[in-house]
């Protein structure tokens, strides 16, 4: 598996666009910064609507409107984080599919899909008996507070992906070498 | 009879304060001043948070985190009640509400962007003091919260139907455009130096 991975990051390093994105000191650096600053609409709007949830912020209004009207922007954010940080992931391939924290961030990020699913199922089921409670039900609850707490550490993960702590190059040892997924010693930036 | 400055006098003043800062700063006169900062910089460096933020990566990049979670949330709350102001989120909650009730929140992560941006200036005081965009950033986070507490909250604590709604459109477009512009120079302090 990780072989295969690899052959992939390989397979997209050798693209002259890769290349270009990666060296092109403004264009990787505008991608980089609208994939961080795309935060503050993504993780902003859906913060709010899990405060919403927990009773910490706008707890008079009726949490289907929080949850429905900041929807839309929230999902247009996300779409300008996932492109930017698909390019990101492109314009370096190998070092990236290589990192622990990325491969955290990515079971992460399903697994935030699926608490999204359950959230919004959860919501829409029960939504008209508690509507304009200050906080929501307690499971509804829980999945406002994984949510935050799998974002957050989304968050983490991508910062520290900067980071070269536990890079192949590095030699971190042969289980953190497993589960960045290096594959005998070959590491590209 | 009001005139233009007694009836926006503290948008009047807040704006006299920006000019003068931006003035102060560009001006020439920080020149004479800059020399003297080094010292506080060089000190922040020494501090138990400038130890931590040199010597161990791993917490500075778990601070640099926590102030972009703290980043989003601002944002969330900017996005939520500016965008309220404009029509374009939340259009069948009152404004008034949506403003009142992301304050607090809004307080809260900028007191976690103000904390955590301590600690990261700490582990890097002197590569910041040569950096011209960090006191830009700080010029913009003084006019950002300038704006936000002394006009802007003051001016939406009234009754909106009484105010010109060009004016609450552009008090809106004025705070997202000044808490990008924080957001953005501190990214950009990132690729700097």
């Amino acid at each position: 598996m990780n072989e295969l991975v690899y052959n992939f990051a390989v397979w997209l390093d050798d693209m002259q666009w890769s290349t270009m994105l990666h060296e092109s000191y403004y264009m990787y650096n505008w991608v980089e910064s609208t994939h961080v600053l795309t935060l503050m609409v993504s993780l902003g709007m859906l913060f709010l609507i899990d405060l919403r949830m927990l009773g910490l912020a706008l707890p008079d209004v009726p949490a289907s409107k929080i949850a429905h009207r900041l929807n839309v922007p929230m999902l247009i954010g996300f779409t300008v984080m996932f492109i930017t940080g698909i390019l990101l992931f492109y314009a370096v391939p190998v070092r990236t599919s290589q990192s622990i924290w990325f491969r955290i961030k990515m079971v992460l990020l399903v697994a935030c899909a699926i608490n999204a699913y359950l959230f919004h199922k959860r919501m829409n089921e029960s939504v008209s008996s508690w509507d304009t409670d200050a906080r929501a039900p307690s499971r509804i609850r829980m999945g406002a507070m994984m949510s935050l707490g799998f974002w957050s550490i989304i968050v983490v993960c991508g910062r520290f992906i900067a980071y070269d702590w536990f890079d192949c190059s590095s030699f971190p040892g042969e289980f953190m070498s497993t589960l960045a997924g290096c594959v005998d010693g070959q590491t590209r930036f | 009879m009001p005139t233009f400055i007694s009836e926006y006098s503290r948008t009047v003043g807040a704006a006299a304060v920006i000019l003068l800062l931006l003035v102060f700063v560009y001006g020439g006169w920080m020149d004479s001043l800059y020399p003297g900062l080094l010292g506080i910089f060089e000190w922040l460096e020494t501090t138990p948070f400038g130890y931590i933020g040199k010597t161990w990566g791993a917490a500075f990049a778990f601070v640099e985190a926590i102030h972009l979670i703290g980043l989003a949330v601002l944002g969330g709350c900017v996005i939520a009640s500016d965008g309220r102001l404009l029509n374009l989120v939340l259009t069948d909650v009152p404004a008034q509400t949506v403003f009142d009730r992301t304050h607090k929140v809004f307080v809260w992560a900028l007191v976690t962007l103000l904390a955590t941006g301590v600690f990261m200036a700490c582990g890097v005081a002197t590569k910041i003091y040569y950096l011209p965009v960090y006191w830009f950033k700080m010029l913009a986070l003084g006019a950002g919260m300038l704006f936000h507490f002394y006009v802007r909250k003051p001016l939406l604590g009234h009754d909106l139907s009484q105010l010109n709604p060009v004016v609450t459109k552009l008090v809106a477009i004025a705070s997202i455009l000044v808490w990008f512009m924080v957001a953005a120079t501190g990214r950009w302090i990132g690729f700097s130096g």
